[in-house]
């Protein structure tokens, strides 16, 4: 398979810090890849590394084969890329934004345009800069879509949207997913949003990739594991390097096992804790592999 | 609000971490067991299954795909994608729809140190209130 995003060793520092630090990172073509990190952990600063908005302090970016300081007229026709802070021009009505785009785009579809405008429901006379912020985003989706780009890149998309408006955003979104070979590449801290849609999850903390591994393998290596111990049972001194925040409060011990193997991971519990009983196995929801990984990086570092 | 929603005529409540696309085929062929969906039923696109689920458009296929191998969804050049079956042929397919929900419950009798005829005692009475 194609990578439509390739980095190696992408840099990128603000003075002594390093808000990226070596990031090396592979989207899959026809994936929805969704990287998840806390705020600060460098999402935005990648995904501009990769627009070619800022420049790596040292490594490389590649975006559709091209590498990002290179990135031409060419490339950004089939890319859309909608963000947080994104700015628009203000002064424009949506109408006079929609035709201001589209000659930038020689794929517009007029048809698929007036689709979205209706199911957005965007008031075509209207300035930008009188809009809610979600008409805006809406606004910025629709230009970003009506071209049926081949890679779609979108920071933080949902940040200070309501439900509704969310819907219609990963509808509107959705829309594309005709298309052969769309890729969708999503940072968010919203983890809930994106876990039934992401087939790829990227994990960034303090500027470097933590995890990079399909949705499936992950949902099939962690578990949490809870069973009932005796009286006064203590943690070992080294708990098995694959048991994430292991906690024992009165009876019970809880940890979260990421390299689950069904039998063997039970009987490492009974043979660290000879009188264990009711060993009970539940898979985790992404938000709840999430917590616990950044639970441990902030142990760990 | 002119946004155009489409009603599935099944209804999934996804659970965490079992695979997305086996709850899909799963509620689907619920559906089709309880007439939900029945025989000639149009069955909506993968784009249209993707958008109301919220779920990656590959797994999307990949429900569609297992579906129509398993002879309960027809694809019709023109019409699109059809219910073929009115519900699973044999009373052994149908009952192993129930394989989940039986391991569950054997698991929770387990745990709460249940004797076999305890647990079919209770089955027993709700078998009894529902019908």
């Amino acid at each position: 398979m194609n990578n439509v995003i390739e980095t190696q060793g992408l840099t990128c520092r603000f003075g002594k810090t390093a808000a990226v630090d070596n990031l090396t990172l592979a989207v899959p073509e026809g994936s929805i890849y969704a990287f998840l990190g806390s705020n600060g952990a460098g999402k935005t600063t990648t995904i501009k590394m990769l627009m070619n908005i800022l420049r790596p302090t040292s490594g490389k970016a590649g975006i559709l084969g091209v590498d990002s300081t290179r990135i031409s007229p060419r490339e950004l026709a089939q890319i859309g890329y909608v963000s947080e802070n994104q700015r628009l021009p203000e002064w424009m009505t949506v109408a006079q934004f929609i035709a201001y785009c589209r000659p930038m785009y020689p794929t517009w579809d007029d048809a698929f345009c007036k689709r979205l405008l209706a199911q957005f429901d965007l008031p075509l006379d209207r300035k930008l800069k009188s809009l809610s912020r979600g008409m805006k985003v809406k606004a910025s989706l629709l230009t970003s879509l009506a071209y049926r780009p081949r890679l779609l890149v979108l920071d933080e998309p949902f940040t200070g949207l309501d439900p509704l408006v969310r819907d219609e955003f990963i509808r509107g979104m959705l829309e594309l997913s005709g298309e052969g070979n769309w890729t969708v590449f999503i940072s968010s801290h919203d983890i809930d949003e994106v876990e039934r849609l992401a087939d790829w999850v990227g994990i960034i903390n303090s500027g470097s990739l933590k995890l990079a591994e399909s949705a499936s393998d992950l949902q099939t290596r962690f578990r949490r594991i809870e069973c009932v111990v005796a009286e006064s049972t203590r943690l070992p001194a080294a708990p098995p390097p694959s048991w994430l925040i292991p906690e024992i409060a009165g009876h019970t011990l809880r940890l979260v096992e990421n390299n689950y193997q069904q039998g063997a991971s039970e009987a490492q519990i009974l043979s660290l804790f000879p009188g264990a009983s009711q060993i009970t196995v539940t898979p985790l929801s992404l938000r709840d592999i999430f917590v616990a990984l950044a639970r441990t990086f902030r142990i760990t570092g | 609000m002119l946004n155009r929603t489409h009603m599935l005529p099944f209804q999934v409540q996804f659970k965490a971490g079992a695979p997305v696309s086996e709850q899909v085929v799963y509620a689907v062929k619920k559906a089709i067991i309880t007439g939900g969906l029945q025989s000639g039923d149009k069955f909506p696109s993968v784009r249209i299954l993707s958008q109301e689920l919220r779920i990656n458009p590959n797994t999307a296929h990949k429900v569609v795909a297992a579906l129509v191998n398993e002879g309960l969804l027809a694809v019709n050049p023109g019409i699109g994608t059809i219910v073929a079956n009115a519900r699973p042929s044999t009373r052994q397919q149908r009952s192993e729809l129930l394989g989940n929900e039986v391991e569950r419950l054997v698991v929770e009798a387990k745990n709460l140190q249940l004797e076999f005829d305890d647990v079919v005692q209770a089955i027993k009475q709700h078998w009894n209130r529902l019908s």
